[in-house]
């Protein structure tokens, strides 16, 4: 199939699983997925310091990809499967690329206020500057690539499962690339165990974006080793994805 | 006979669901449906007729046996196959924020229609399914046989060749299902075609070309709707009001409570269980044998309590 056709078809479906809802609720929409982060603040309360801050909204942002991405695929192509919306999209030209990128899309556009939001607090505490957006942007994007092409094909191995349990895995993903890596948090605070962070794309990416803006000292040859190390575990995710995700069923 | 080119053919198609349990869903169906005919496959609920769609829809993969769509294999050449069909899925439900416009636009939009085109195609499956006046309306506020309508008019408004529709009229009252009944036999006529699964024997009758009757996984009958009429050696019914006591000369006799149903092979036969029905002041009607005869034959006797 075309590239062009593939890219077509992601903003189609993104557009479809999107517009419909924000359209008839844009204020609503826009709000939810701003508040979306903010459990982390509970976190940061308790706490003092801009450092503390400036940690907990690059976890925000990461947090704004990230767990969209896994619960993008865990539950709303679960319900696209209810719905039966699925069934048709399968049985037409449209490859399971763009049917899994436009999924996890469509609540990344709502999640571009949030993504300004936290980038706006993170530049007024003096951790922001216009060229670290070159950087933080492809790591925002890889971040999510990683996590909805994994959450889509978890998905594809669900096709039993129930609402209530798809809901809660949709749920327990998040927390386990979100909450518990350290995203929210330093990964210094790991000590001798901090290298685990660089296995697992959202706390590499909050690592490196940590770094881009000041919050964490890495050295040059680091930062490119963790870019690669990004870069090739999304790649081993999104080709495991469709080496082994289940658009058709047996 | 093979037909001379076929839009849809399977050759011993066979699916068995492992699990717990094994189920054999279909046992070696072969069906040749011909370019630009409406094909019904009508079976009652669990004989094999979504399975066997969806294994030509490209969904789901066949266990054995050989399917193609247009001369493409459905298994090797999905893809291909998936250009060329479009299809409903039984009981499928809508997005509550959807407008039946969403339905028919977007989805030919991802068939690799242009805009302006889409947008044609979108107005012509609305005003085919009686949505036009409708067509901003989320899915929400519409009642669930409307609902039913917007998902067929995203099938309308495909360029697809081959349409396959799964149950589509189920839960839509008799005015509904006739306008989805009209639009269908329009889309034959532009050359379209249309395999569709059903148990609702008018449908089956009225719609049809061709139809296949499935059981238990097998193909039992399969042809016209009057060459499967024709299977029964009856030929008219007499549906009879009361306690009716059939006499032994009369064919066979389906009891149904208090009405019975008496089969017979001739006009002058049809007469006499008439005449013997008003001795007894019992209300009688002749009509000939519908598919429905046919079919409870074919599949499987009434169940008396």
């Amino acid at each position: 199939m075309r590239i062009t056709k593939i890219a077509k078809d992601t903003f189609i479906i993104a557009w479809i699983k999107s517009y419909p809802d924000f359209r008839r609720n844009p204020l609503q929409l826009t709000l939810i997925f701003m508040v979306s982060g903010v459990p982390l603040f509970f976190m940061l309360m308790s706490s003092s310091g801009s450092n503390t801050l400036a940690n907990g909204l690059v976890g925000a942002m990461i947090s704004s990809v990230a767990f969209i991405g896994v619960s993008a695929g865990v539950q709303d192509i679960s319900w696209d499967r209810y719905v039966k919306i699925r069934e048709m999209i399968v049985a037409m030209p449209v490859h399971p690329v763009s049917y899994a990128l436009g999924v996890a899309l469509a609540p990344l556009l709502f999640s571009i206020p949030s993504l300004v939001f936290y980038g706006i607090l993170l530049a007024y505490l003096g951790f922001f500057t216009a060229t670290t957006v070159a950087w933080i942007v492809p790591a925002l994007i890889i971040v999510w690539a990683a996590t909805s092409s994994m959450g889509f094909m978890i998905s594809t191995y669900l096709f039993k499962a129930s609402w209530m349990v798809l809901n809660n895995l949709g749920t327990l993903l998040g927390i386990g690339f979100v909450f518990v890596p350290p995203v929210y948090y330093s990964e210094a605070q790991l000590g001798n165990w901090s290298w685990l962070s660089v296995v697992i794309p959202t706390s590499n990416a909050a690592g490196l974006i940590r770094s881009d803006v000041g919050l964490l000292p890495i050295s040059m040859g680091t930062t490119i080793l963790r870019w690669a190390v990004l870069i090739m575990t999304t790649v081993v995710f999104i080709t495991l994805t469709f080496a082994k995700a289940k658009w058709r069923e047996k | 006979m093979p037909l001379e080119i076929s839009a849809v053919k399977s050759a011993d198609l066979r699916k068995v669901y492992r699990g717990k349990e094994e189920v054999v869903a279909l046992k070696g169906v072969s069906i040749e449906v011909g370019k630009g005919e409406l094909f019904t496959l009508l079976g009652p609920n669990g004989a094999g007729k979504t399975t066997f769609l969806r294994i030509i829809c490209t969904q789901l993969f066949p266990t054995a046996g050989d399917a193609e769509v247009m001369g493409y294999d459905v298994v090797s050449e999905a893809d291909e196959v998936r250009r060329q069909i479009a299809m409903v899925p039984q009981d499928a439900a809508t997005y509550n924020n959807f407008t039946p416009w969403d339905y028919a636009y977007y989805f030919a939009r991802l068939r690799d229609i242009a805009p302006s085109e889409a947008r044609q195609r979108a107005e012509m499956a609305l005003r085919a399914v009686d949505l036009w006046d409708l067509k901003d309306r989320t899915c929400q506020t519409l009642s669930g046989g409307v609902r039913r309508r917007a998902i067929i008019a995203s099938v309308l408004s495909s360029n697809a060749q081959v349409l396959m529709l799964d149950e589509p009229t189920s839960g839509l009252d008799a005015v509904a299902r006739r306008g989805v009944w009209s639009a269908l036999r329009d889309l034959v006529k532009q050359g379209k075609t249309i395999l569709l699964t059903t148990h609702l024997m008018e449908e089956a009758d009225i719609v049809s070309d061709r139809l296949a009757i499935i059981n238990r996984g097998n193909v039992v009958a399969f042809g016209r709707p009057d060459e499967i009429k024709g299977l029964m050696k009856e030929k008219f019914r007499v549906i009879i009001s009361g306690d009716f006591v059939p006499s032994s000369t009369f064919g066979e006799v389906t009891k149904l409570g208090d009405r019975n149903i008496v089969y017979v092979k001739t006009q002058d036969e049809a007469l006499d269980v008439l005449k013997a029905s008003l001795k007894m002041n019992l209300h009688a009607e002749v009509s000939p044998v519908t598919l429905e005869d046919a079919f409870v034959r074919l599949v499987g006797k009434v169940e008396q309590p």
